[in-house]
């Protein structure tokens, strides 16, 4: 039961079907193009860094767009990735392309975990405890040194090799984030338009009506969680292969948690296309700023960002994705 | 036996001025059924506002007060006028991502100007207060005392004046309390700024006793959700009760804890509360489990 | 045994403020069960002891011969127990028949199957004109028939509507009360709280009072109205007799 392409389909935001529109299309096609194709390790690295959140920020936007659970912690599932990949791969030998699957299910496990035990709280609540409990994880990373190394973090030799997942040229590392991406961005799209993700919007907009209407909130809740979870720890893992070194201070930090969000909110929440724009707009424009300003002013992109932040949903509900749709003159849908 | 004394005590007397630092929190929770997550670095500011009162004038933060204060209580009114009033007539999240961004914002902010460093200002007191076998800073007792003062008008305040009243309405019932006559966003205004405020004089009272750092909000937002939570959505004699209680809980804690792990004190806490008491003390109106736009 | 619905006393407190006390009565498979009394009378609350939003404080509640007394919300809805809310509560950022498609999820797990079934239903409520519009639009009239289509498009065996007819315009109140009518023909029974009293009046089989936690009255809807408890209920406060 296909639409005629008409001016709407160009456009970007849920007709709820999951359908792909040649906006989305374009994009991506674009994007990889202009990253894989000879370009300076520079941009290369823009590139890398670029899909890599995308990707995050779209498993954020699982959890917090689709089901409504707003989560500032999610580093936490970030670290615990990267964490455990590497530590399996350091202390035990086990190839990263296993380990990443295992760092995937610990992380989708803590994330039910975190699900469950926040079950009844609401609102302001619950996001705070998702800061709580990604702190205390931190705090645990950065003292617990036979594990994780503490402070020092943990390095992983740069010896080059496909068992490792290692590689010397930065194409191959752009291709691997947007394969992940893509995979991610697969996930997102097919639950959009699916019964699942019905469930998941009900939960979020109205818990008792979706009861009402036979949904388990705990149980939907609890799975949203565990699959965002779980794809952030992934993320992690593949970060840990291209970075190459593990820092508590920046893996768990609440900054990166707060950028997860960000890259969402402002891109659009609770679309597929909105957090892959957000990422695709900040994280280049962070990357060039810190390349001009260096590390000397300590917090000044965050001081941007904020006030973006603050501008963008206050003024325009739906991100950027919400404002392509209300320029195309389709209804906005959040 | 007198040092546990010790520490439940001068744990009583900080927890008093948690609670004062809360009791903002409660009201404009109470009030606009909002949670500003920026009131920590609200704290901040304060604070540093403060230190640099008594670094540049050779003051005392007590002093400082007295300018710190209104000019928190401004502050607070024009953060309500340009981000929260926007935000309240929109879905919740707008709330969340815009106080969200503000603290993020102003934690970074501070972090440019002020750099990561702590900063203290000179002890004011040349020696502590004997009280039997104990011993407490001056400067703790006195935070106290402005504490129970700040409590107690702040009663007066609700209880008998005209404004104490229009909030008590609108926290009952916004709509009802509109088609009443009460101007409900003026009261929001006013809620927000004076909760402001406060937030405000329990920076001047913190500052002879903590460091501040760009990130100092975050530790002490977390104590005053708990204290929020534990004393019941809305009330100040409740937010008193548990302040003592965290402040008690706080000081026999990290006397016997390793102070790698202290940080995570704060964290634990904050979880262990809301898994196990999100409706508070007195099990009232839950203040954790109740949607906050219901 | 032809009782669909079984509720034996049942009670629930609120602190020191019984809102239930001791109620019980049956419900016949296929009836149109008016149940009407003042505000604050304990309607909501025996709606929400039946739907699994609360927990009783005493009795028993037996579906369809099963005990479902402490089952959660979800479960009485998958047991096919159907409820509207007094105040609409729509998913805000959804459209109108996608409203509905959550509902309808329980007998179609196919996408467009249970679209199509949505759409259906919405018709039957006559709100086919209003099937891709965001529900933030709508007027309180037109949430409350969405109320009702999501409620059908479950396809219950017993459905619970609560306060259906506010903001309908007096033609509508007809259709609809019309429509309601029909419902037990189609297998559904049907319990009808309602401050509208001349649309239960005429379409209830019988009609139940409540009335500060207790059940008052119960029988005929003419001799119900002329029951002197039911009268000195209501002495003072203005009924609408649309």
């Amino acid at each position: 039961m296909r639409e005629s392409l008409s001016a709407r389909s160009f456009l970007v935001l849920p007709q709820r079907g999951g359908r792909v529109s040649i906006f989305e299309i374009a994009i991506f096609a674009g994007c990889f193009v202009f990253a894989t194709v000879g370009l300076s390790q520079n941009f290369q690295d823009i590139a890398v860094l670029s899909f890599l959140w995308a990707g995050l920020a779209l498993a954020w936007n699982i959890a917090g767009g689709f089901a409504g659970l707003i989560s500032f912690g999610h580093a936490a599932f970030f670290g615990i990735g990267a964490y455990t990949s590497t530590i399996l791969f350091l202390h035990f030998g086990l190839s990263p392309w296993v380990g990443i699957w295992c760092g995937g299910l610990l992380t989708a496990g803590f994330g039910a975990l975190l699900a469950i035990i926040c079950a009844r709280l609401r609102g302001p609540f619950f996001i705070l405890s998702t800061l709580a409990a990604a702190e205390v994880v931190r705090i645990a990373a950065l003292n617990w040194a036979s594990l994780t190394g503490g402070p020092e973090g943990l390095s992983i030799p740069p010896a080059a090799g496909m068992a490792n997942m290692v590689f010397m040229s930065k194409t191959a590392y752009v291709i691997m984030m947007s394969v992940f991406l893509v995979a991610v961005y697969a996930v997102t799209k097919s639950l959009e338009g699916s019964r699942y993700g019905y469930y998941l919007y009900s939960v979020r907009d109205d818990v008792d009506a979706a009861s009402a209407a036979g949904v388990n909130p705990s149980l939907v809740r609890t799975s949203a969680m565990a699959l965002s979870a779980g794809l952030t720890g992934i993320g992690g893992s593949l970060f840990a292969q291209y970075f190459l070194y593990l820092d508590p201070t920046f893996i768990i930090s609440p900054d990166l948690s707060f950028q997860f969000a960000l890259l969402a909110a402002v891109g659009g929440l609770g679309t597929a296309i909105g957090p892959v724009l957000g990422s695709f707009l900040i994280t280049p424009m962070s990357e060039l700023l810190r390349s001009y300003l260096g590390y000397q002013v300590a917090g000044l992109h965050l001081v941007i960002y904020s006030a973006l932040l603050i501008v963008v949903v206050l003024y325009f509900p739906g991100g950027i994705a919400g404002a392509l749709t209300r320029i195309a003159g389709g209804r906005a849908k959040l | 036996m007198t040092t546990l004394g010790q520490l439940i005590l001068s744990g009583t007397f900080v927890g008093g001025i948690y609670a004062l630092m809360s009791m903002g929190l409660t009201l404009i929770f109470g009030v606009l059924r909002i949670v500003n997550f920026a009131h920590g670095e609200f704290l901040m500011l304060a604070m540093y506002g403060a230190w640099a009162i008594t670094r540049v004038f050779g003051l005392n933060p007590y002093i400082a007060a007295m300018a710190i204060v209104p000019a928190m209580f401004l502050f607070g009114a024009i953060v309500h006028q340009i981000i929260v009033r926007p935000a309240l007539d929109k879905p919740h999240l707008v709330v969340v991502f815009a106080t969200m961004g503000l603290s993020i914002f102003m934690q970074n902010a501070a972090l440019m100007i002020m750099t990561a460093d702590l900063w203290d200002v000179p002890p004011i007191f040349s020696h502590s207060v004997k009280i039997g076998p104990f011993y407490f800073k001056a400067e703790l007792l006195l935070g106290f005392a402005v504490t129970i003062l700040c409590t107690l008008f702040l009663q007066w305040l609700i209880r008998s004046t005209y404004l104490g009243k229009a909030i008590r309405a609108t926290v009952q019932d916004g709509e009802a309390a509109m088609l009443m006559g009460i101007p409900v966003p003026r009261i929001f205004l006013v809620t927000f700024a004076t909760g402001s405020a406060l937030v405000g004089l329990a920076a001047c009272l913190m500052m002879p006793l903590f460091s501040v750092f760009p990130t100092v909000g975050l530790n002490f937002v977390l104590i005053a959700f708990v204290i929020v939570v534990l004393g019941g959505m809305g009330s100040i004699e409740g937010a008193l009760i548990g302040g003592m209680c965290i402040g008690v809980v706080q000081s026999i804690s990290s006397y016997y804890v390793a102070p790698a792990y202290g940080q995570m004190f704060y964290f634990i806490l904050f979880l262990l509360v809301m898994i196990f008491r999100p409706n508070g003390l007195l099990g009232q109106k839950g203040a954790a489990t109740i949607g906050i736009n219901d | 045994m032809t009782a669909i619905l079984r509720v034996d006393n049942l009670s629930r407190r609120f602190g020191s403020l019984w809102a239930l006390n001791d109620v019980s009565f049956s419900v016949e498979r296929g009836e149109l069960l008016g149940l009407i009394g003042p505000n604050g009378a304990g309607k909501s609350t025996l709606y929400n002891l039946i739907a699994g939003a609360l927990s009783p404080t005493g009795g028993e509640i037996v579906f369809d011969g099963r005990p479902v007394t402490h089952m959660k919300s979800y479960q009485i809805a998958r047991i096919g127990i159907a409820r509207t809310f007094q105040i609409p509560k729509p998913y805000k950022q959804l459209s109108v028949v996608e409203n509905v498609m959550l509902t309808a999820f329980q007998h179609e797990k196919s996408v467009r199957r249970a679209r199509a079934l949505a759409a259906e239903t919405l018709s039957d409520v006559g709100l086919s004109n209003y099937i891709d519009v965001p529900v933030a639009t709508l007027t309180v009239g037109l949430l409350k028939r969405l109320e009702v289509a999501r409620a059908l498009a479950m396809r219950p065996k017993l459905v619970l509507f609560d306060e259906i007819m506010a903001g309908l315009t007096p033609a509508e109140v007809g259709t609809m009360t019309g429509f309601v009518s029909s419902l037990p023909a189609r297998g559904i029974t049907v319990i009808w709280v309602e401050h509208v009293l001349y649309a239960i009046m005429k379409s209830a089989s019988r009609i139940m009072v409540l009335n500060r936690g207790e059940l008052i009255a119960s029988g005929a809807p003419a001799a119900v109205v002329r029951n002197p408890a039911v009268v000195k209920a209501y002495l003072g406060e203005e009924m609408s007799l649309a």
